[in-house]
């Protein structure tokens, strides 16, 4: 009878693609989720109309006053 | 030739233009004499990428030649500059910092350095940069590590390290760099001369290398600030070949040195800025002691959420920065230098929805910063800095896991202004016999003509240095 992976692991590490130490992926691991976790409070106030283009629309208007 | 050796590394790029123009010095004369300094400047710095002194030279009497047949010469004819080693030059590979590099010439000029042909100038150099313009300290673990001109066992700053380092020793007045995270102020600070970041989108960025596309700016490095209004002028604008180079007029920004400055209120953050080193909170009362002298107001201000902000950018500019190396990265892995081959494998571990949020966050986040921050006050000041100039090995961290910590301190004040896409000015500090730093003042969207007017009114009270090596 075969195991299943424990289901706190993932069956496929996260860009397994890149040739890179443990040490080197745990980092960035960690590094991505604490910056996911900043990102995910920001998302909470996020409208849902909020689109990547605002960021231009604002600079033009600030440049056209 | 009327123009002394010595006074040709003092003179801005706007007077050697009229020496040339008046015929008190040629344009081979004024070459001759960037090479030769550019070489001195090397020995001492790590500065040069490609010498391309034949080419020059030619250039140069052809500009000679172009002058005596009375020819409609531009801003800069005759005048010879250097550029970061990172934009496309017809018949050309751009070393980009790297081993890794195009695999044939480029068929055409990058956008800035076609303008700069027309303007007149005449590049000397291909000038040293961080790997990829992937750092922000001036270390380079392919081609060498640049060294501070004031001081050659400490770091430059980067990735713009070759251009600050050529500008502060006096071998060109000025010359072009990048800013994804703070390369154009970090070098400009360390090295003491002046650099300005404009807005994103003030600059086309076509035929750059591109590090994160949502934040690189392109911008120039100078020692005065004439230079820093003509340069930009010549750069700046509208460009099909860059979408994100809209058609917001360009002001006449040589006008703007000469306009008034008093009353403008300098915002400060006394919260933010309590986040330096006590030693760089010193330095940045030496800067706003002179802005005050040059008739500025000090007005509080709040940048809120300054670590949220960073936090963003990084969810932006690496995976931006991973995607566009992520065939490179899985096919030549070791092709790379250790620290930029660790930072940007981290681009890979970000999620998608965590990117795209930061993105979409941008402009309400911006739109903030301006109704609150800016808010009763015209611009405001940062340090750039958060720590004295510190020496080459201190920071020698490469690929290890304090790197992001490391990282992270360097850029704090410089890397969350990229996400908001401000414009800054680089203004040198009062060195009082140390070492050079710098403070950063921030305008609103496409004031770069506002910081302009502050900046020359800040070099009457500060006025631009040569670097000369400290004991």
């Amino acid at each position: 009878m075969s195991s299943a992976p424990p289901p706190d692991k993932p069956a496929i590490a996260t860009a397994a693609y890149l040739s890179m130490p443990d040490e080197r992926r745990t980092a960035a691991m960690a590094h991505a989720a604490l910056l996911g976790e900043t990102v995910r409070k920001v998302a909470v106030t996020l409208p849902l109309g909020a689109d990547v283009d605002d960021f231009r629309r604002v600079l033009v208007s600030e440049g056209r006053k | 030739m009327s123009v002394s050796s010595k006074s040709f590394s003092e003179l801005s790029a706007r007077a050697l233009a009229k020496a040339i123009k008046d015929r008190k010095l040629s344009s081979v004369e004024a070459t001759t004499e960037s090479i030769s300094r550019l070489k001195v400047a090397h020995e001492a710095t790590n500065c040069i990428i490609a010498l391309e002194a034949d080419e020059a030279l030619a250039a140069a009497k052809a500009a000679d030649a172009a002058l005596a047949n009375g020819a409609n010469l531009g801003p800069l004819h005759g005048v010879p500059l250097a550029h970061k080693d990172m934009f496309d030059r017809v018949g050309k590979i751009a070393s980009w910092g790297a081993r890794i590099r195009a695999d044939k010439p480029a068929t055409t000029n990058a956008t800035v350095i076609e303008r700069f042909k027309a303007a007149g100038s005449i590049q000397t150099a291909a000038l040293h940069l961080t790997e990829f313009a992937f750092g922000p300290t001036g270390h380079n673990y392919v081609l060498g590590h640049a060294r501070n001109p004031w001081d050659n066992t400490r770091i430059t700053g980067g990735s713009s390290a070759g251009t600050a380092c050529a500008v502060a020793l006096g071998a060109i007045p000025a010359g072009l760099g990048s800013d994804t995270a703070g390369s154009l102020r970090l070098p400009a600070a360390n090295c003491g001369v002046t650099s300005i970041k404009p807005t994103w989108g003030r600059v086309s960025r076509a035929g750059a290398m591109p590090l994160a596309a949502c934040l690189d700016t392109l911008g120039t490095i100078a020692r005065h600030m004439e230079d820093i209004a003509l340069t930009l002028g010549i750069i700046a604008g509208a460009d099909p070949r860059d979408p994100a180079a809209g058609d917001v007029p360009v002001p006449d920004y040589m006008a703007a040195l000469d306009r008034p400055v008093r009353g403008l209120k300098l915002g400060i953050d006394e919260r933010l800025i309590g986040e330096a080193h006590p030693d760089i909170q010193r330095m940045l009362d030496r800067v706003v002691t002179a802005l005050v002298k040059a008739g500025l107001t000090k007005t509080p201000c709040t940048f809120a959420k300054w670590s949220e902000i960073d936090h963003l950018t990084q969810a932006m500019q690496l995976p931006d920065a991973a995607s566009a190396h992520a065939g490179y990265l899985m096919t030549r892995p070791d092709d790379y230098g250790p620290q930029v081959r660790a930072r940007l494998e981290v681009g890979h571990f970000i999620s998608g929805v965590d990117h795209m949020t930061a993105l979409r966050a941008r402009g309400t986040v911006l739109q903030s910063v301006l109704d609150t921050t800016f808010r009763g006050i015209d611009i405001a000041i940062l340090p750039i800095n958060a720590d004295p100039l510190p020496t080459i090995a201190e920071l020698d961290v490469a690929g290890s896991p304090a790197l992001q910590a490391t990282m992270a301190r360097v850029v704090k004040f410089t890397r969350p202004i990229n996400y908001l896409g401000l414009p800054t000015l680089t203004l040198p500090i009062p060195r009082e016999g140390g070492l050079p730093n710098g403070m950063q003042i921030i305008a609103r969207p496409y004031a770069e003509d506002l910081l302009v007017s502050v900046g020359q009114a800040y070099q009457r009270e500060v006025p631009p240095e040569i670097a000369k090596p400290l004991a």
